[in-house]
């Protein structure tokens, strides 16, 4: 990161700034195309996207992908950020020159955050969006004189087709030259004027609108210093300066500045727009059908990323385990063997697996976003969300959890307000995943019998619904209970633009997908691969001599035994893992598992699920010596047949089966989840905190379902 | 002057002719001045089309833009029957 700073501070940064939905993002893809980078704004968990021109004279610049904004009243973090990058001259992020991007059918509304920044001293281009919807309505547009009345270079492009894109070039390098433009024709009110003077004198050369922002943000401004803020604060009070009241008389002011040259140079040929997109609206937000419509969809994204992805997640384990077993070929067995193949190839497999789940749900999930249908199925659930301090977008997140809440969890980004994005992160992997369902199919048989109940219904499957719907309350209790605990400044609004339906650009989408699939293997990736090699130093070393012993012992076993080769390898194998860390962490922990019915075999299967939760049934087919591959139905005969040797009674009865299904449906027990969380939330806090909440709530509840039902 | 009120006035019935409900004002500060930065203005046309399917959202046109608003958001808004 530090190297990354150094290297802009010498090129010219360039902000595209603009409203949401005028296109922004899709003339930041033309400019940079896959060369665009995802870092942090500082601080924050705001995505920066940047990425470098190269100009006709040679000079490279940095051009920065300001989040969408509507004006410098901001409402959410990401739109905070802009403030405070256009306001903090030494911030890194500071703009040489601002291409403000504008959608040519909305050009009033979008001109108010362009008149704002106009104001700042900071050279300024407007950029026309040319969409589809322009053409169609006809529009006119007297470009030369609406330059020349904003004084200001304007130029028109499509970001859909890329028309026009190449002016951008020589449109840079004009604006790098200048110094300033002129400013707004908004005039500051007198009255503020003693204030903005004071303002003046704590930071001698700031304009009157950098100061009278400074002087309504000042609170949360992080770059001024606590002594700053306290002489600001007691200058407002002594002017008596009503920030709320200012904001408005100040925006109505601006509309009220340019909307007669808008009327001039802007003619309109028909008389009313987005007419389709009402018409789509009367079905697709309709009272009934708009649920129904909402989730078919999802069914097609759940289906996708459950069953179709399997696909490619079956090929990409065969490679991996073809690659394993090419290794465990050539070279000796030993530990270095064992670390490629079971900790290095078992951990990268084990990372690039979720790819395909990754990658599918995010283009559909783009398409979805692209076409504009996103805000409306944030409007369809926003009160139903509301009540548990989620956002409409959540359920996005919650559907999509329950195939893997890593992607899930990476969707949230679209979620504006940060707790209600914090919240949704921290509840979705209550939501059963797929990886749950082997654990359930193993276990599910121990716990109920197979009889069928009210002439249909046969009394496991009702099982396995009952445990998805313990996942989905125990989600939406704890948001419940997160919303009134994390407190937060920001003012939770729905107020969302229903932008018109329209076809998807594919660039968008693959850029949209190539860069969630990148962020998830470059962040979450090194922290998944650390954990899967302390898993396999844990599962592979004993203190000095122990697998000697233990591997002697198994082969002295076994020959009394008079076992086959292939049972006395797997015999080795349920010794070796016994007396391995992993197993003496197993048995060190079984006083506490003891309370919910479990003994250190299942200890030790808690531990390893940590890689992945269907580990579960290789590391019961490892303890119980029949083979790690072995499938799920010899796994649940070994584990039908295990006595407890002190009770003589079955390990596996109702009581323990049930706590231990609960465990699964509770705890968090997915490093690839926390790596992920980490990665979103830019700290450990977060996904610690989830862990201890997740696995206590698991704990508690075995605890009372194993005393409730022994 | 009436208020927006989502009880009272509107109930979601689909208009066909729309009702020339001119914005005059808001009640709240911090609901106007997002609102504004919008392009939601004193002056504004606003039309409520639909509620939500679960209720609590309104789908509303003000001007050419169409938007959802919470009710809370849409009760700060003072309109006149012209």
């Amino acid at each position: 990161m530090v190297k990354e700073h150094k290297t802009q501070a010498t090129t010219k940064t360039v902000a595209l700034l603009g409203n949401p939905n005028c296109g922004k993002s899709s003339l930041f893809n033309q400019l940079t195309g896959l060369s665009q980078k995802v870092g942090n704004f500082p601080g924050v968990t705001v995505d920066k996207k940047f990425g470098m021109l190269r100009l006709a004279s040679q000079e490279e610049v940095t051009i920065v992908d300001f989040p969408g904004t509507y004006s410098f009243y901001p409402t959410a973090m990401d739109e905070r950020i802009v403030v405070q990058s256009m306001l903090d001259t030494d911030s890194e992020n500071h703009p040489d020159a601002i291409l403000y991007v504008a959608d040519i059918t909305k050009l009033e509304k979008h001109l108010l955050l362009f008149s704002q920044l106009k104001d700042l001293d900071l050279p300024l281009a407007l950029v026309l969006n040319m969409s589809d919807i322009a053409e169609k309505e006809g529009l006119q547009l007297d470009q030369q004189q609406l330059a020349s009345q904003l004084g200001v270079p304007v130029i028109l492009v499509s970001s859909r087709t890329g028309e026009g894109i190449e002016k951008m070039d020589a449109l840079i390098e004009n604006l790098l030259k200048l110094k300033q433009n002129p400013h707004s024709d908004y005039n500051l009110p007198d009255q503020l004027q003693p204030l903005i003077q004071e303002i003046q004198n704590i930071f001698p050369g700031l304009n009157d609108y950098r100061a009278l922002l400074i002087a309504h943000h000042h609170e949360w401004l992080p770059y001024l210093s606590d002594a700053q803020k306290a002489q600001i604060g007691s200058a407002i009070q002594e002017n008596q300066f009503n920030s709320l009241r200012s904001q408005v008389d100040e925006t109505m002011a601006r509309f009220d500045s340019f909307s007669p040259l808008v009327k001039r140079t802007l003619v309109r040929q028909t008389a009313e727009s987005n007419d389709l997109s009402s018409k789509l609206d009367r079905i697709l937000t309709h009272r009934i059908f708009g649920p129904v419509i909402f989730f078919l969809l999802m069914l097609l994204v759940f289906q996708a990323i459950y069953a179709w992805a399997a696909y490619p997640m079956d090929a990409i384990d065969w490679l991996f385990g073809t690659l394993g077993d090419g290794v465990q070929q050539t070279l000796p067995e030993g530990w270095l063997s064992s670390l490629i193949v079971d900790g290095l190839l078992a951990g990268l497999g084990g990372i690039v697996v979720f790819v395909p789940q990754i990658a599918i749900l995010f283009f559909l999930i783009s398409i979805l976003e692209e076409v504009g249908y996103m805000a409306r199925a944030a409007f369809m659930f926003d009160r139903l969300m509301q009540a548990f301090g989620l956002n409409g977008r959540s359920i996005v997140a919650l559907i999509s959890g329950g195939a893997c809440a890593i992607p899930a969890v990476m969707s949230t980004r679209t979620i504006s307000n940060w707790k209600e994005r914090l919240i949704t992160i921290l509840v979705t992997p209550f939501i059963s995943c797929s990886a749950r369902i082997p654990v359930y199919t193993v276990l599910i048989g121990f716990a109920v019998p197979a009889t069928t109940v009210w002439g249909i219904f046969n009394l496991q499957g009702l099982a396995f619904m009952a445990l998805y719907l313990f996942g989905i309350a125990a989600a939406l209790l704890a948001a419940w209970i997160f919303k009134l605990i994390l407190k937060t400044r920001e003012h939770s609004f729905l107020m969302l633009e229903m932008p018109e339906y329209r076809l998807p650009v594919m660039r968008n989408i693959w850029i949209n997908v190539w860069e969630k699939v990148k962020t998830f293997l470059m962040e979450a990736g090194k922290v998944i691969l650390a954990i899967s090699l302390v898993l396999w130093i844990l599962a592979s070393f004993a203190p000095a001599g122990a697998m000697v012993a233990a591997e002697q012992e198994a082969v002295t076993l076994a020959e009394t035994q008079g076992l086959d080769e292939q049972a006395t390898e797997n015999l080795v194998a349920a010794k070796k893992i016994e007396t391995s860390y992993a197993g003496r962490l197993g048995k060190s922990i079984e006083p506490v598992i003891r309370p919910l019915g479990f003994d250190w075999k299942i200890g030790i299967a808690l531990i390893t699920s940590f890689a992945a939760r269907e580990v579960f049934v290789g590391t019961m087919a490892t303890i119980y010596s029949i083979g790690s591959d072995s499938d799920e139905n010899s796994v649940r005969a070994k584990m039908a047949m295990e006595i407890n040797p002190e009770t003589g009674e079955k390990v596996y009865n109702r009581a323990t089966s049930w706590s231990l299904l609960l465990f699964y449906v509770f705890a968090m027990m997915c490093m690839s989840t926390l790596a992920v969380v980490k990665r979103e939330t830019k700290s450990w806090k977060w996904p610690v905190i989830q862990f201890v909440f997740m696995t206590g709530l698991a704990y508690l509840t075995s605890f009372i379902a194993y005393q409730w039902l022994s | 002057m009436n208020t927006l009120s989502t009880t009272t006035t509107f109930n979601g019935v689909i208009s066909s002719t729309p009702p020339q409900n001119i914005i005059s004002h808001f009640t709240d500060d911090q609901v106007a001045g997002k609102l504004m930065s919008m392009g939601v203005l004193p002056g504004s046309r606003i039309e409520v089309i639909r509620k939500a399917p679960l209720g609590g959202g309104w789908y509303v046109r003000v001007d050419r833009q169409l938007m959802a608003l919470r009710k809370e958001e849409l009760d700060c808004i003072v309109t006149q029957k012209w």
